[in-house]
C-alpha cells in the first residue's frame, strides 16, 4: 500500500494550557461498506481510546462506527509545561492496539 | 547426592514451565475481556437515540438545552462529505462526567462517548460520519444533569458506508 500508517499526535503549550491534537491511522470500517467486488467489508473500528499526561489518565473516549475514518481528536488540558509526556493508546474491535507518545512543546 | 540434585532440577524446570504457561494463559485470556468491558456494547448497538442514551446514561429525559455550544459541519449545518464531518463541543459547565454525540438517522446513532477528567478543557473537536440529512445531538452530563443540543445537518454525499 505504500502509505505508512502512523498515529500522529501533537501537543503544544498555548497561553498556559496544553493543546493536544491527535490523528489516528485507522480505516474505521462499519461493517456495512462494500469493496470493489461488492463484498461487505468486515467491521473494524476503534472502540476504546485513552490519553495520559505524565502517567495520569486525563481522557477516555469510546468510539462507535459513526466516528470518521482516521479519527481526529482535539482538546485542551488545563495547565501543563514543556516536556510533559502525552501518551495515547487505542484498541479496536478486533483487539488490535496502537500507542503513540509525544512531549509538550 | 547426584540423584537428589537431579530431582531438584526437574522440580525447578516443572515449576518454571508451569508459571510461564500460567502467565501466557492469563495474558491471552484476560486481555480481550478487559477490552470489551470498556466498551458499552448495548449503547453503541442501540438503533435509536433514546435507546442509546438509556443504555449509556440510564436516563434520556429532563435535558436542559442551555449551557452547551455545539457546532457541526463546516460551514455550520452543512457538509459536502458525510464521511468526515467536523464537530466542535464547547461548554462552560463544571464537573462534566460524560459527553455523547449521536446522529439520529445513522443506523447506529451513538458516535462518540467521551469521559474527560478534571484536567480536560473544552472545546473538544472531532470528526464523525453522517449517513444522510439528519439531526445531530450532543449531550453533556454534568453533576447528574443532562444538557442537550441538537443541530440539523445537510449532507451532500452520505458517509456511513
Amino acid at each position: 500500500m505504500g502509505l505508512v500508517r502512523k498515529d500522529r499526535i501533537r501537543a503544544k503549550l498555548k497561553s498556559g494550557d496544553t493543546t493536544v491534537r491527535i490523528l489516528l491511522a485507522h480505516p474505521m470500517h462499519t461493517g456495512r461498506g462494500q469493496n470493489d467486488a461488492g463484498d461487505l467489508i468486515a467491521a473494524e473500528f476503534i472502540q476504546d481510546f485513552r490519553c495520559w499526561r505524565n502517567k495520569e489518565e486525563v481522557l477516555s473516549i469510546e468510539c462507535g462506527t459513526a466516528t470518521a475514518a482516521n479519527p481526529y481528536f482535539s482538546f485542551q488540558l488545563i495547565g501543563g509545561e514543556r516536556g510533559d509526556k502525552i501518551a495515547i493508546r487505542w484498541v479496536d474491535n478486533l483487539g488490535a492496539k496502537g500507542t503513540a507518545e509525544t512531549t509538550v512543546k | 547426592m547426584n540423584t537428589t540434585n537431579q530431582h531438584r532440577r526437574t522440580l525447578l524446570k516443572g515449576a518454571i514451565s508451569a508459571s510461564t504457561m500460567a502467565l501466557v494463559a492469563t495474558s491471552g485470556l484476560l486481555l480481550p475481556q478487559r477490552v470489551l468491558a470498556h466498551w458499552s456494547t448495548s449503547a453503541f448497538n442501540a438503533e435509536t437515540v433514546e435507546d442509546a442514551l438509556l443504555a449509556l446514561l440510564g436516563q434520556a429525559e429532563e435535558a436542559s438545552t442551555t449551557g452547551l455550544n455545539f457546532k457541526v459541519g463546516s460551514p455550520p449545518s452543512y457538509a459536502v462529505n458525510g464521511a468526515s464531518v467536523p464537530i466542535e463541543i464547547q461548554s462552560d459547565l463544571k464537573n462534566i462526567e460524560r459527553i455523547a454525540v449521536l446522529v439520529d438517522k445513522n443506523p447506529l446513532p451513538l458516535a462518540l462517548s467521551i469521559v474527560p477528567s478534571a484536567a480536560v478543557k473544552l472545546p473538544f473537536k472531532s470528526m464523525i460520519k453522517i449517513a444522510e440529512d439528519s439531526e445531530v445531538t450532543a449531550i453533556i452530563r454534568a453533576d447528574g444533569q443532562l444538557y442537550k443540543t441538537t443541530r440539523f445537518v445537510e449532507v451532500d454525499i452520505g458517509g456511513c458506508a
